[in-house]
C-alpha cells in the first residue's frame, strides 16, 4: 500500500541560492538519511519518487513550498518534519507533512513579496509612474525564444508598503503549469523604463488555487 | 563549463549589509550573490560542515583549495584532513575556495576580504593558512588568494607567529617555485604530521615563542620542510650548486608515511555540497600507492609504498559515510583500483548491503588488464555508453619505454569483451612527446585506434544497429620530479604541435576521432614542475599582471606569462626543454620521498633501452621505499 504524502517546506537563507535541480538532490539525500520508508521509482535506475510544485527561481525564498513523496509503509506524519530537518542543510526546513488534498496541477497563483532598498521617495515615484503607463512591455525569455509581453495587467494591483529605507511590494501573480509570471519582470521594467537597476529580495509567500485559497 | 560574462555595472545598489544565516555572518550581500554565477559556491551552510564555539578553539586552520568550489569539494585529501583536524576539540579547520573571476572582481571592488565558509571570518584572522598543491597551474590562485586575504605574500614579510602559510599535496615534492611565499611544506601523508605542527604552534603560542623559533622546531619534525632554513647556491650555468641547511635544519627532509591504512584516520562524514560538484559521491580510498611503476607517473613514485586497506575497514567506512552523507554512490578510489588484491570479493561484500540500500558502486579509470566481464557484472553503475582506457602510447616499443606493461593484444581483447558486453564507445588516452618518441610512434596511436574499430566489426556479438565510436585523446607529456624522466628535456611546443598536426591530419577512419590539448599549458606545467626558487619572482609578477585560473581555457594567457618571464630575466625553456645531465643537482634533491635517485637513473636508462621493469607484486625493483618498513615492501610475495 503506497501512501501519498505532501511535505511542506521553506527554502530560505543560504538555501535560496541553490537551483531547483540541486534542491531535489538535497531533498533526496535527506529522505535517504531520514530512514523513512520512501518509495523508489521502478526501472533501471531507481530514484526516490519526488514531485515538486512550481519550481522557485534561484535567489527567491519560498515560505510555503511543497513536494509529494510516497511511503511504502505506514509512518506517522507528525514525525516526518523532525526526521527530515535533522538531515537538511541550513535554509531548508520542513514545516509539516500531510495527506494531499489538492492536485499540484490545481496551483494557479502565488503570492510574492519583493523588498527593494529605497533611501528616499524617488523609487516610489518611479514605480507609481511606471504602473500608471498604459502598457509596460518587457522581453520575456522563454524556451521558444524571447517574446515581448505587456506586464501591466499582472502588476496593476500590487500593493506598496513604505518601510524605513525600504519598499515592500506585495503581488499576486499567475503561477501554474500552463504559465507563470516572474516578479522579476517588474524589476526588468524598472531598469528598462526608468534606468533603475535593483536586485530586490523576493519571497514567495505561498501557492494558491484558482479561487485564491491556499493549496493543501 | 559555461561562464557568463558580467555586464558593466550600471546604476546598481550597493547595500553592504552582510548575510546573516544560521548564526553565521558572511561578508556578502544578497545583491552581490545575485550577480555571480552559482552563488551557492560562496555561502557554505552544508550538511556536516563543522561549526565550533570560538571560545573553545585555540588554533584556527583555513584549508584553502586554489580552485573553484566544485573542484575543491570533490577532493579526497581535503575531506580527510578536514575531519582529522576537526576531531581535535581545540583545532578548528574551515574551508576556503578560490572565488571564480566574477566573484573575485566583485570582492575587490567591494573590499570584501577572502573568508572561510564555516564562520564567515576573514582568512587573515587564521593561525594557519594551508594550501593543497595539486596542480602547477593553480599556483597563481594560491598567490591570488593570499592577496585577497590581505596577507603579505612573502614569508619574510609575515614576521609574527600568525598566518602561518603551509602547503602539502603532490606538488610539494618540488615546492621551490613557491618557496618564498610559504613558511613550511608538508611532505607525504598529512594525517599525522599536520597535526603535530598544529600542536607545536599551540605550544609555541603558550610559551610566547616567536615565528623563527616555531619554524626551527617545526623543521625537526619528520615530513616538514621549512624553505627559509635552506640557502641555495647556483652554478654559473644556472643549475643548482647546492642547498645548505641552517639553524639545525636536516640536510634532507624525509616524507611522512602513514603505514597502516586500517588504523589511519579516515573521515566518517564530510560536508555535503548543496550544489552539484565534479564528484557528487562518496570517495572510499581502498589503497594508497601503486605497484605499477609507469615511468611517466609521478604519483606512482611519490605515494610508495603500496598499502591496502582491509575489506573490513573499507566496509565499515563505507557504511559510516553512507549514513552521514545520504549519497547513493560510492567510488572505490585509488591510483589503480583493479590492483586491489581481492577486488571482486570486496565488491561482493559491499553489495550485500549496498544493493538493498540502493547504493551503487563505481570504479575510477580501469587498467586495460584489470577489466573483466566478472568485474563489469559487479559494477552496474558503469554506463553502457562509454568506456575509458589509458594505453598512454601507440606503439609497443613506446609502451615499453614508459613501462606501461600493457600489450596491444590485451587492449584488443579487452575492447572485444566490452563490445560483446554491449559497449560501443571507447575512449583511449595517450601522451605525445614521450622520451625517444618518433613520428612513427605518434602515428601508431592512429593505427591502434583503427585496430579497435576493426575489432568491433569482427566481433560477432557486438550490439546490433549501433556504430562504434573511438576517441583518441593525446595529452602532451610533462616530465616531473621523482620520476625516471626527471632528466628529460620536454619536446618544444613546435615539436608537440607538429605531432598534434600529424595526428589530426592522418585520421583515416570516420569512426575514429582525435583530440589533443595544450602544448602551451604543458610547457608551463613543465617549467613549474621542475622549477627552482628563482621562479618565485615570475610567480609574483604573473599574479601582479592579473593572471589566475591558468588551468582554465577562459583565463589562460600565454603571452602574458612570457612577458612575466621576460620581466624577471628568466628563460622558461631552461626549465622545460633542457635535458639535464646525469649528475645535475635538482632543486628537490634535499627532499627525500624514499625513492633513491640512483634507482630513478637506472629506470631512466632502462627506458631508453625499452626494457621494462616488473610490477612490485611480481618482483621488488629496489626503489628504496622499503626503508619505510611497511606495505607491500615487507609483505610476503
Amino acid at each position: 500500500m503506497l501512501q501519498n504524502v505532501r511535505i511542506w517546506f521553506q527554502k530560505t537563507g543560504t538555501a535560496k541560492y541553490i537551483s531547483h535541480l540541486d534542491l531535489t538532490h538535497c531533498m533526496g539525500r535527506a529522505l535517504k538519511l531520514s530512514g523513512l520508508p520512501v518509495w523508489y521509482t521502478q526501472g533501471f535506475n531507481p530514484r526516490i519518487y519526488m514531485t515538486f510544485a512550481m519550481p522557485l527561481s534561484l535567489g527567491v525564498s519560498g515560505e510555503r513550498e511543497c513536494m509529494d513523496i510516497r511511503l511504502t509503509g505506514k509512518a506517522p506524519l507528525e514525525g516526518i518534519p523532525g526526521r527530515l530537518n535533522a538531515r537538511l542543510p541550513q535554509g531548508l526546513r520542513v514545516l509539516g507533512a500531510s495527506e494531499p488534498r489538492h492536485k499540484l496541477e490545481e496551483i494557479a497563483w502565488a503570492d510574492y513579496e519583493v523588498q527593494l532598498d529605497a533611501a528616499d521617495g524617488k523609487l516610489l515615484q518611479s514605480l507609481t509612474e511606471l504602473l500608471s503607463q498604459g502598457q509596460v512591455v518587457v522581453t520575456k525569455h522563454g524556451k521558444k525564444g524571447d517574446k515581448a509581453v505587456d506586464i501591466k495587467p499582472h502588476f496593476a494591483h500590487i500593493s506598496i508598503e513604505a518601510r524605513p529605507g525600504q519598499l515592500a511590494l506585495s503581488m499576486r501573480l499567475p503561477c501554474s503549469v500552463s504559465g507563470s509570471v516572474n516578479p522579476g519582470l517588474l524589476l526588468e521594467a524598472l531598469k528598462l523604463y526608468k534606468g533603475i537597476e535593483l536586485c530586490g529580495k523576493t519571497v514567495r509567500k505561498g501557492l494558491l488555487l484558482e479561487d485564491f485559497s491556499p493549496i493543501w | 563549463m559555461g561562464l557568463q560574462k558580467q555586464g558593466a555595472a550600471g546604476n546598481l545598489c550597493h547595500t553592504q549589509s552582510s548575510l546573516k544565516t544560521g548564526g553565521r555572518e558572511l561578508p556578502l550581500s544578497h545583491d552581490i550573490l545575485m550577480r555571480v554565477e552559482k552563488p551557492a559556491r560562496y555561502t557554505g551552510g552544508e550538511v556536516n560542515a563543522v561549526i565550533k564555539d570560538l571560545s573553545q578553539v585555540e588554533v584556527r586552520f583555513a584549508f584553502c583549495f586554489p580552485d573553484i568550489y566544485e573542484i575543491g569539494m570533490s577532493h579526497l585529501g581535503m575531506k580527510i584532513l578536514y575531519g582529522a583536524f576537526n576531531r581535535v576539540p581545540y583545532f578548528w579547520c574551515e574551508r576556503v575556495f578560490a572565488p571564480w573571476v566574477d566573484m573575485e572582481r566583485l570582492m575587490v571592488e567591494n573590499h570584501i576580504p577572502l573568508y572561510a565558509l564555516e564562520s564567515g571570518n576573514p582568512v587573515r584572522d587564521f593561525d594557519f593558512i594551508g594550501f593543497t598543491l595539486q596542480y602547477e597551474l593553480s599556483y597563481t590562485n594560491v598567490l591570488r588568494m593570499l592577496e585577497l586575504s590581505g596577507v603579505p605574500l612573502r614569508s619574510a614579510d609575515r614576521t609574527d607567529l600568525h598566518n602561518i602559510v603551509v602547503g602539502g599535496g603532490p606538488c610539494a615534492c618540488n615546492p621551490e617555485p613557491l618557496a618564498d611565499f610559504f613558511d613550511l611544506f608538508f611532505l607525504g601523508d598529512g594525517e599525522e604530521v599536520d597535526l603535530e605542527v598544529m600542536e607545536l604552534y599551540r605550544q609555541c603560542k603558550k610559551e610566547g615563542k616567536g615565528k623563527p623559533e616555531f619554524l626551527r622546531r617545526a623543521s625537526r619534525i619528520e615530513g616538514v620542510y621549512v624553505p627559509s632554513l635552506y640557502d641555495v647556491a647556483y652554478n654559473p650555468d644556472g643549475t643548482v650548486q647546492c642547498y645548505t641547511p641552517k639553524d639545525g635544519a636536516p640536510a634532507t627532509v624525509k616524507k611522512r608515511v602513514v603505514l597502516d591504512m586500517d588504523s589511519a584516520y579516515y573521515p566518517d562524514s564530510f560536508p555535503v555540497p548543496m550544489i552539484e560538484v565534479v564528484h557528487s559521491r562518496i570517495p572510499e580510498e581502498i589503497l594508497r600507492g601503486c605497484i605499477r611503476g609507469c615511468r611517466f607517473c609521478q604519483a606512482g613514485f611519490l605515494y610508495r609504498p603500496f598499502r591496502e586497506k582491509s575489506m573490513e575497514t573499507i566496509d565499515s567506512q563505507c557504511r559510516a559515510l553512507c549514513a552521514s552523507t545520504g549519497y547513493d554512490e560510492i567510488s572505490l578510489s585509488s591510483l589503480s583500483s583493479s590492483d586491489y588484491s581481492c577486488l571482486n570479493e570486496l565488491i561482493d561484500t559491499l553489495h550485500r548491503w549496498t544493493e538493498p540500500e540502493k547504493v551503487s558502486l563505481s570504479l575510477p579509470s580501469l587498467r586495460v588488464d584489470g577489466f573483466s566481464p566478472e568485474l563489469m557484472e559487479r559494477i552496474h553503475s558503469v554506463r553502457k555508453s562509454g568506456l575509458t582506457f589509458a594505453p598512454e602510447a601507440g606503439s609497443q616499443r613506446m609502451r615499453d619505454v614508459i613501462n606501461k606493461n600493457v600489450t596491444e593484444e590485451e587492449l584488443l581483447h579487452t575492447v572485444d569483451v566490452a563490445f560483446s558486453e554491449g559497449w560501443t564507445r571507447i575512449k583511449l588516452y595517450f601522451m605525445i612527446g614521450l622520451p625517444t618518441e618518433t613520428m612513427e610512434d605518434v602515428l601508431a596511436i592512429l593505427e591502434l585506434g583503427k585496430k579497435v574499430v576493426d575489432t568491433f566489426y569482427q566481433n560477432k556479438d557486438k550490439p546490433k544497429g549501433k556504430a562504434v565510436e573511438v576517441s583518441l585523446s593525446a595529452a602532451a607529456f610533462v616530465p616531473k620530479p621523482f620520476t625516471p624522466f626527471q632528466w628529460f628535456g620536454q619536446d618544444t611546443m613546435d615539436e608537440l604541435q607538429k605531432k598534434q598536426r600529424a595526428l589530426k591530419g592522418n585520421v583515416r577512419s570516420k569512426r575514429v576521432n582525435v583530440s589533443y590539448h595544450g602544448a602551451q599549458t604543458s610547457f608551463l606545467e613543465a617549467v613549474f614542475a621542475r622549477g627552482d626558487r628563482r621562479l618565485c619572482a615570475v610567480m609574483e609578477k604573473a599574479m601582479e599582471m592579473g593572471l589566475h585560473f591558468d588551468g582554465w581555457d577562459d583565463c589562460f594567457d600565454f603571452s602574458k606569462w612570457m612577458e612575466a618571464f621576460a620581466a624577471c630575466g628568466l628563460d622558461p625553456a631552461f626549465y622545460a626543454n633542457r635535458e639535464r645531465g646525469a649528475d645535475e643537482v635538482f632543486p628537490w634533491d634535499h627532499l627525500d620521498y624514499g625513492i633513491r635517485k640512483g634507482f630513478l637513473r637506472e629506470e631512466c636508462e632502462k627506458a631508453y633501452q625499452a626494457v621494462t621493469t616488473p610490477n612490485c607484486r611480481e618482483q621488488c625493483a629496489g626503489c628504496g621505499a622499503a626503508c619505510y618498513g611497511g606495505g607491500l615492501c615487507v609483505a610476503k610475495r
